[in-house]
Parts: structure tokens; sequence; C-alpha cells
């Protein structure tokens, strides 16, 4: 039972975070394909930007893996 | 690198500025600057004054500006086409082209406005000659003589043919027929026969019921109907002459004098330019003076030109460069071999200010070796290494491209290494086919290690962007930010060997001693880096967290690999087997290559260079002919 809990546990730890990673990216994405479309010298502002939530669902991936292995 | 630059001034006797603008633009090595701050001291900007053309120069400066504009406007009359290169010196025949260009500009306008109104008139005849020869074999069977009228309608809506054919068999008591054909656009034409007693009350009707007849121009009404379509054929074949006249006397003139005049415009917008360089110049009673910056390597080849073109009269001074000045210094980058594709990723991001690192070289070291880490496969390497042949192959003179694919090239390089170290060959093929073992470690078996390995790396870069920062820091004189980075350097150290003394199977008498010494660095951090330094630890610590990636993504990647493999044995055909593995290849392929690029890139701009690259430099750009 107790591996039930702790797959589940290393399971939110990672699909929570990626969820929210998603929702920002959208956001952010929709407002850089806009700003782009206007400002293409900013791509490289446009890519930081997009790759930054990506630090969430890293970070819950950390958190499962030690969830999972320590 | 950014190239280094030096900080000069120009003077020497008014009457040489132009001669000398005209040198510095020639070299194209000379950027200057307006702003007198840090230039001349200030006490003595009051002796100097801002340079301002006398009522001659200005007076020419306008006659060649108002020249110019009638020369493009002539320009624009003319056809664009390629022609001889005129040997005439300009200068000579600038006032007879000054009163040529007007007489040639309302000859070309004349011509041109013939030529829209002749394709006006040849628009509006070919619309009309798609009804009439609708109509033609609708009249075909008829006879010229026949005492019979003819209209010409267009009908809009197929629907209301029905209606219209009877109140045509009522108005005329069934003595007319209609006829309808359709054109290429799908809209019909109809040709309605009467006898010419009902001719009058049928176009009264007509009218009435607002039924278009097709009409001629007037020069043509009176014909017959049945020479209508042949006369607006050669009408059509009458414009269609006079407008290749109108284009070949275009043409002919411009063969003549498109040379003649692009050669002014060249010479007048040099002479233009020269004017508004003045703009930057500063001048005394008898002097001119010109500030600004220039490559370093290039100042005694420009001294010695300007010694040889005048006899000493111009002077370049190199003068002392100051801390204030390196935020105002123009940026140029300039890399060896190896490292010039990688500004491809470099020029994405805004230019670095003079005095702070040039990205390129960094992207050039860590970023294909991050690729390497995240695709490490044999396989995958050689694929994209083929890949970056060829585009590098076919495509040499596309800059950007041939540059990406070199990159791709040193990528793929690093992924055949990695990927010998991983054993990896498209997943776990090379294992299986030819018992291809890790020279390291297996990815897919050992995460942990894997994590240990990616932070280890991240760790790594972090520190140098740290201690790059700290160097960076001194250089500007700004210890306090320098003493900053040294303590969360410190601490990132330390709390490293804590970490790994905790981690280690063996009680280890150096952790106390350790995390004592950090509890005694943070408020030191607080101290010198204010309430918002912890933070900005904690924030280090993330960004060596976020390296993780190289791992995770690599891991995704073989695993991805090895259901291909799976998937494609599973088929238990050759043939199926080899294209189901092959489609899963392809994707992760694909994957592999954009993946590892995005954050590669992300784990330099956003981990690596905050920690010590500031941006905002000037662009070099100096004066140029060639421009």
């Amino acid at each position: 039972m107790e591996k039930v809990w702790l797959a589940f546990a290393a399971a939110l730890a990672v699909g929570l975070p990626a969820l929210a990673t998603a929702w920002a990216q959208s956001r952010i994405g929709s407002a850089g394909a806009g700003t782009l479309a206007e400002k293409p010298e900013l791509t490289g502002t446009i890519i930081i930007l997009l790759a930054i939530p990506e630090t969430m669902v890293i970070l819950g991936f950390v958190v499962a893996a030690m969830i999972l292995v320590l | 690198m950014i190239i280094k630059m030096a900080k000069v001034e120009i003077l020497g006797p008014k009457p040489q500025l132009m001669a000398v603008l005209n040198l510095l633009r020639g070299k194209g090595v000379f950027h200057p600057e307006a702003d007198l701050r840090g230039f001349v001291p200030a006490a003595d900007q009051a002796k100097i004054r801002e340079l301002l053309l006398d009522e001659s120069a200005v007076g020419e400066k306008l006659f060649f500006v108002s020249l110019r504009d009638r020369i493009l406007e002539l320009l624009a009359c003319l056809p664009d086409q390629p022609s001889r290169t005129s040997y005439l010196q300009p200068l000579p025949i600038v006032d007879v082209l000054n009163e040529l260009v007007d007489k040639h500009l309302d000859h070309c306008r004349n011509l041109r406005r013939q030529q829209q109104a002749l394709r006006e008139e040849a628009e509006a005849l070919s619309r009309q000659l798609r009804f009439w020869a609708a109509l033609e074999p609708l009249v075909a069977g008829t006879r010229e003589n026949s005492g019979l009228a003819f209209f010409g309608v267009t009908i809009r809506n197929p629907e209301e043919i029905p209606t219209l054919q009877a109140l045509l068999e009522r108005q005329t008591e069934g003595r007319c027929r209609l006829s309808t054909a359709s054109i290429e656009d799908g809209s019909l034409v109809g040709l309605i026969t009467t006898d010419q007693k009902m001719a009058d009350k049928l176009r009264q009707l007509l009218s009435e019921e607002q039924v278009p007849e097709l009409r001629l121009p007037s020069e043509l009404a009176a014909l017959p109907f049945h020479q209508k379509a042949a006369a607006l054929r050669k009408l059509q074949a009458e414009i269609s002459g006079k407008l290749s006249g109108l284009n070949e006397q275009l043409n002919t003139f411009a063969h003549r004098w498109l040379p003649i005049y692009r050669q002014a415009l060249s010479w007048l917008e040099e002479r233009i330019a020269l004017y508004q360089a003045t703009a930057t110049a500063y001048e005394t009673r008898q002097c001119f003076f010109i500030h600004g910056w220039m490559i370093n390597a290039e100042v005694e080849p420009l001294q010695q030109t300007l010694l040889e073109s005048f006899a000493g009269q111009i002077i370049l001074a190199v003068l002392e460069m100051h801390d204030e000045d390196f935020d105002r210094v123009p940026v140029i980058l300039h890399n060896p071999l190896y490292f010039r594709p990688f500004e491809l990723f470099a020029r994405i991001l805004p230019l670095p200010k003079y005095s702070s690192y040039d990205p390129t070289p960094f992207l050039g070291l860590f970023f294909p070796l991050l690729f390497g880490m995240i695709l490490g496969d044999i396989g995958y390497g050689l694929v994209l290494g083929g890949i970056a042949g060829l585009l590098i192959y076919f495509f040499p003179e596309r800059r950007n491209l041939a540059d990406g694919a070199r990159i791709l090239g040193v990528s793929a390089a690093y992924a055949i290494l990695f990927g010998l170290l991983f054993g990896e060959l498209f997943g776990n093929l090379g294992e299986q086919l030819l018992h291809l073992q890790p020279l390291w470690l297996e990815r897919s078996q050992a995460v942990v290690p894997m994590i240990f390995f990616a932070i280890s790396v991240g760790t790594t870069h972090v520190l140098l962007g740290l201690g790059l920062g700290i160097r960076y820091d001194f250089k500007r004189k700004k210890p306090r930010e320098a003493l900053v980075k040294i303590i969360t350097l410190l601490l990132i150290l330390l709390g490293g060997l804590w970490l790994v003394g905790e981690l280690l199977p063996v009680p280890w008498q150096f952790s106390m001693p350790l995390l004592l010494t950090i509890l005694a660095l943070l408020p030191l951090l607080i101290l010198a880096g204010g309430l918002l330094a912890p933070l900005e630890l904690l924030k280090s610590f993330g960004n060596i967290i976020s390296y993780v990636r190289i791992m995770a993504i690599g891991l995704c990647s073989v695993l991805l690999a090895q259901v291909a493999n799976q998937l494609g044995g599973m088929t238990g055909n050759l043939l199926a087997g080899f294209l189901v593995a092959g489609v899963l290849h392809l994707f992760n392929l694909l994957l592999g290559v954009f993946a590892p690029t995005v954050h590669s890139l992300r784990l330099h701009y956003v981990e690596f260079f905050s920690k010590f690259l500031e941006f905002g430099g000037r662009r070099f750009e100096p004066l140029n002919k060639h421009k």
C-alpha cells in the first residue's frame, strides 16, 4: 500500500507542475507570438520567457525522483 | 570576442573637412560621436561649437538634395532594367543634368500617363470582348441583312431567364427569341433577336426593367451587330500596338539615360552623406574636430593614410579611455573560425556592453557539450552529422543556414561521443545487434547517477558564470557586487560539499564544520547584498537544479528510441518493423534536434549568462561608403 502512495505522490509532484507549466507556457506563447509579429528582433527574449516556466516541471521531476528513489 | 576599440579625435584646418570625411567614409573604420562628453574637458567645451555650414555650402547641399529627389522621381518613372556602367564624371555635368532632369521627368510622366490610359482602355475592352465573344456563336446562325434587330444583354441571375422570356414574348407578341451563353467567370450573356419594328419598344422595355444592355465605345456603336466582336478585336490589337510602342520608347530612353542618372544619383548621395556627416563635427575659428571610436588595430594605418593624403595637416590623436566611456564604446564582435557560426545564437541576444563579454565563445564551448549530453546517441549523431554535411555542401552561400549546419555538425560529434559513453546506437539497437556496451553508464538504468551528473554539470557551469561575474564586477570597480558573488560562490561550493558528505554511505566528519561555515557566511551575504541576497542565492540553487533537464530530456529520448525498437520488433515482419521503427526514430530525431537546442540555449541564456553578462552595447556603425 505504501508503494501505491509513493507512486501517487510522485505522480502528483510531477503532474501538477506539468499542468502549471503548460498553462504558463500557453499564455506566454500566445503573447509571444503576437509580440514577434510586430517585433521579430525580440525572438531571443521570447524564447527565454517561454522556457522559464519549464523549471517548475523540472523541479517537480526532481522531487518525484527523490520520492521514488531516496 | 569583443574587438578592442580606441577613442580618437581627428582635427585639422576647416577647409579640409570634406576631404577628410570623404576619406573616412572610404575607409569605413570610424564611428563618429556627436556627444562631446568625455572627449573635451568641460572647461574647454565653451571654446568650441558645433560646426555650421556656411551659406554657399548650405545652398549646395539644398541643390544636391533637390536634384537627387528629382532624379529619384525620374528613376521611379523608368523601367528598372540593368544598365551599363557610365564613366561620365557627374560633377562637370551637374548643371546640365539639373536642367535636363525636369524635361526628362515631364517626358517620362507623359509617356507613363499615356501608358496608364491605354492600359485602362485595354482592360475595359478585354472585359467587353469576353461578353461579345460569347455572343458570337449565337449570332453565327443569322444573316447580316435579315432585317432583324439584335440586343446583347447581361443576365445576373439564371433564375431570371424564364421571367425575362415571358416578359419579352408578352411585349413583342411572341416575335422575339432569347438565347443565352455563359462566359468563363460563370456569368450569363443573352442575345435577344426581334424584328426591326419591335426594336425601339424592346430597348425601352430593357431600360425599364433594368436589364443591362451590352454597350460598346461610341466609335463602334454604329457598326452592324455581326461585326462588333471583330471590331473590338481590331481595336484591342491597335491599343496593344500603341502600348508596345510606348514601352519601346521608355526602354530606349532608359537604355540611353539610366546609366548617367544612376551614376549621378550615386555621386549625389555620396555628397549629401558627406554633408550629413558634418553634423558630428565641431569647430573653432580655424579648425574642425571630429570625435569618435575606431578599431584599435586600424588607428596606425589610418594615421599613416592621413599623413600621406594631407601632408601632416590632419592629426589623429588617440585619447585615454575612462571608466565612464565604457557604456558608450560601440561594440563589434569578431571570433575565430570555430566560434563564428555560434554568432547565430549570440545575435538572438542584445549586444553586450563593451566592458562585458562576448557570449559567442561560451556558446561555442558549452552549447555542443550540453547538446551532446542530452542527445547522446551514436546513430542520431551520425545522421545529424550527415545532414549537416549535406547542408554545408549544397547551401554554402546561405550564411545562416550554413552556420546552423556547422553548429549541428559540432553538436552531432558531441552526441556521438556521449553516445559511446552511454552505449547508445538508435537507443538499445546497438546493444541488441552489435552487443554495444556503455563505456560509462547506461542512461535508462541509471536515473539517480544521471541526476547527480546533471547537477554537477550545472554547478560547474553556474560557478564558472559567477567567477566571470566576479571578474567583471572588479573590472568595472563594483567591489560590493563582487563580494556578494564571492559569498554566493562559496556558499554553493560549501553546500555542494555538505550534500556530498550527507550522501556518502559512511559518516563524514566535515559535515558540522561545513554547516557552521555556511551559517556564518549567511549574515555576511545579507550585509553585503541586502535582504534580497538570500533570494538570489536560492535562485542560483534553482539555476543549478534546472540542469537536471539534461538528464530528463535525455532519458525521454533514449526511452522513446527503445520503444521504437520494441514496436518495430513486435511487428514480426522485417519490412513492417523497419518502417515502424524508422518512423518513430525519425520523430525522435526531430525532437532530438529541437529539444536539446532549445534547452541548451535556455541554460545559457537564463542560468549561465545572467551571472556575468551585461547587455545594452551600441553597435559599431562607421561612416561607410558601401552601406
